[in-house]
């Protein structure tokens, strides 16, 4: 499923990018141009050969791992986005950790306490913290903690000085492995805003997720059963009915982590981290076309990739999967 | 005239069983809010203060009597900027909403109908643009496409046709080899017919919670393309585009320029899944709990 996928959305995006009205361009070059420039900067982007033959050197490029260069600074594309890759990575696994800390924590406390206070709450936070846009969450934060209580840094990934030395790209882990305590301290204030942002708008699909799970696993017999034999509540819910009910709900967090990265757009520029994410919405300002056809064919490379994780670790965690 | 019968006590006793259960107060307060920014949004010349794109004030104006949001770094009057805000927010997401449903239901209907490789390969279609993050796409499309209200609603409606197709094609599958549709067959009427007349209207309904949801949705999805400079051209009041433009002043203080457009946001989406939530758990009571 997930190889037939990708080429789908290779060519949709393709599709979008070369054969909408818009034309990438006259919009790169603006309205005034003379005809032999666009003529000129069409041929050097190869938008001149047959759009079929424009696709297959594409895809074929992509194989290879180039996605051309950058109209804008002519370096390679593959390059500054696996310069920028890792920030998101970054952003994006932390803020999953801390959606899943309150999803499965609020949503099992939810459970266990039905309709009392705790599951209440939860439902309402469910229900606003959805309607809330994550910049605005940002700019929240940025305001409260960083302008008027001046406790952590509003803006980048760490202080210019203090860069680890990089070894995966991912800060916090660099400084670790080379126990680089300052690093490590710095890029952790860099990184709580902008990951508790984006972790707590996806942490309200998580919480209800885990909550509707867990709600149908203690009607099921095993927990009955589990109840007669005396076993306390609390090992109910944590052991016996989130380790089951942990299958769909790993399935439908898998399939939000694209909802992550998109939330990731969003989230980079309003904290200026220097991800793919702020990457995209900068080469879009400067109309560098190639720069955005290679980060969304990452975008959807990622998408892919992560679907079959989540099938991999699926099967792992539950032995009656089998493919 | 019996007393049951009176248009009042009617009235009063449907209200009564609204409010009976959370879910019809939680549709209530949802549509509550919803009539009021489609209030604002249609009446905006009468009930905001000021003209929303003029100078009406000395510039950074924190709350005051005349301006009871505060102004915006060139002294527009930031509340007449959330009101008439409503109009485009509303409008996008209307028109978004509309073409996503005029693209996904046609085709869920033919890909359910029809079935074979045509519904594998247009489902695969629709599986993948579902599957990637939505604001990315439409962030892709609305650059292609360029800033004004139809092209942002467009690039909107792409990310959102799918769920409708999908919502479809599964109840037409699952239908069409019932009982009616075969009785309908047997008496000669043309697919056309079966499928307007008596499969269309069957799986109509499913797709009113998802409308509402999705109106939420692109309200969201609006607000981002328009806070990342992908939206109306300003000064056009759009509550995105003045959430970023407030954000350059945040470290000044000025807190009213982001809070209150942020606030308005915040409530017409809540509104809209107050609204479909409690519609949804109203109309099929059974399946609340086991939702997401």
């Amino acid at each position: 499923m997930a190889i037939p996928m990708f080429f789908i959305l290779l060519l949709l995006i393709f599709f979008v990018l070369r054969i909408l009205p818009g034309d990438p361009v006259m919009s790169m070059l603006g309205g005034k141009a003379p005809m032999s420039v666009i003529e000129q900067k069409r041929h050097e982007l190869g938008y001149d050969k047959p759009i079929l033959e424009q696709f297959f050197i594409y895809v074929g490029g992509l194989f290879r791992g180039d996605l051309g260069r950058s109209a804008l600074t002519k370096h390679p594309i593959a390059d500054e986005i696996g310069r920028k890759l890792p920030a998101t990575i970054e952003l994006t696994i932390f803020g999953f950790i801390i959606a899943l800390a309150i999803g499965i924590f609020w949503g099992a406390e939810a459970t266990r306490h039905h309709n009392e206070p705790v599951d209440v709450a939860g439902r309402f936070y469910a229900i606003f913290i959805y309607s809330v846009p994550v910049f605005w969450l940002g700019m929240l934060f940025q305001w409260l903690f960083g302008v008027q209580l001046r406790w952590l840094p509003i803006a980048g990934r760490i202080s210019p000085l203090l860069r680890p030395e990089e070894i995966t790209g991912l800060f916090l882990l660099d400084s670790l492995i080379t126990w680089n305590i300052p690093a490590f301290k710095d890029a952790l204030a860099h990184i709580i805003l902008p990951g508790l942002a984006l972790g707590m708008i996806i942490s309200s699909i998580f919480l209800r997720m885990v909550r509707s799970n867990m709600v149908l696993m203690l009607s099921k017999d095993f927990v009955k059963a589990a109840r007669a034999r005396g076993i306390k509540e609390r090992s109910i819910i944590y052991r016996h009915s989130l380790k089951n009910a942990f299958v769909p709900i790993m399935t439908v967090m898998g399939l939000q982590l694209a909802l992550l990265m998109a939330g990731a757009v969003l989230t980079e520029t309003t904290f200026s981290w220097p991800g793919i994410g702020s990457y995209l919405v900068e080469k879009i300002r400067y109309r560098d076309f190639p720069a955005v056809q290679g980060t969304i064919a990452i975008f959807a490379l990622l998408v892919v990739v992560i679907n079959i994780l989540v099938d991999i670790i699926n099967a792992l965690v539950d032995p009656r999967v089998r493919y | 005239m019996k007393k049951e019968w009176s248009p009042s006590y009617r009235l009063g006793k449907a209200l009564s069983r609204v409010f009976k259960n959370k879910s019809g107060l939680m549709a209530f307060i949802g549509l509550a809010i919803l009539v009021t920014y489609i209030i604002f949004a249609v009446f905006a010349p009468y009930i905001a203060p000021y003209d929303p794109t003029v100078k009406s004030g000395p510039a950074y104006s924190p709350p005051t009597k005349d301006h009871w949001f505060g102004t915006t770094n060139l002294g527009y009057d930031v509340l007449s900027r959330i009101i008439y805000g409503a109009r485009i927010a509303l409008l996008i997401a209307f028109l978004a909403v509309a073409v996503a449903a005029a693209i996904g239901i046609p085709l869920g209907l033919l890909s359910g109908y029809i079935g074979g490789t045509f519904d594998r390969i247009l489902s695969m279609i629709m599986d993948a643009v579902y599957s990637f993050p939505g604001l990315v796409l439409a962030i892709a499309i609305a650059a292609v496409l360029g800033p004004g209200i139809i092209n942002v609603a467009l690039s909107i409606a792409v990310i959102y046709a799918p769920t409708y197709f999908r919502v479809i094609r599964n109840q037409v599958s699952s239908i069409k080899d019932d009982l009616f549709v075969e009785a309908a067959r047997a008496i000669g009427a043309r697919d056309r017919t079966i499928l307007l007349k008596y499969i269309l209207p069957n799986v109509l309904p499913s797709v009113i919670v998802v409308l509402s949801m999705n109106l939420a949705d692109a309200i969201m999805t609006e607000a981002g393309l328009s806070f990342l400079g992908l939206g109306i051209a300003p000064p056009t009041p759009d509550w995105g585009y003045d959430l970023s433009n407030g954000q350059r002043f945040l470290l000044l203080n000025y807190w009213w320029m982001i809070i209150f457009p942020g606030m308005s946001i915040i409530t017409v989406v809540l509104g809209f899944s107050l609204f479909s939530e409690g519609a949804n758990e109203y109309l099929n009571p059974n399946v609340g709990e086991t939702r997401r």
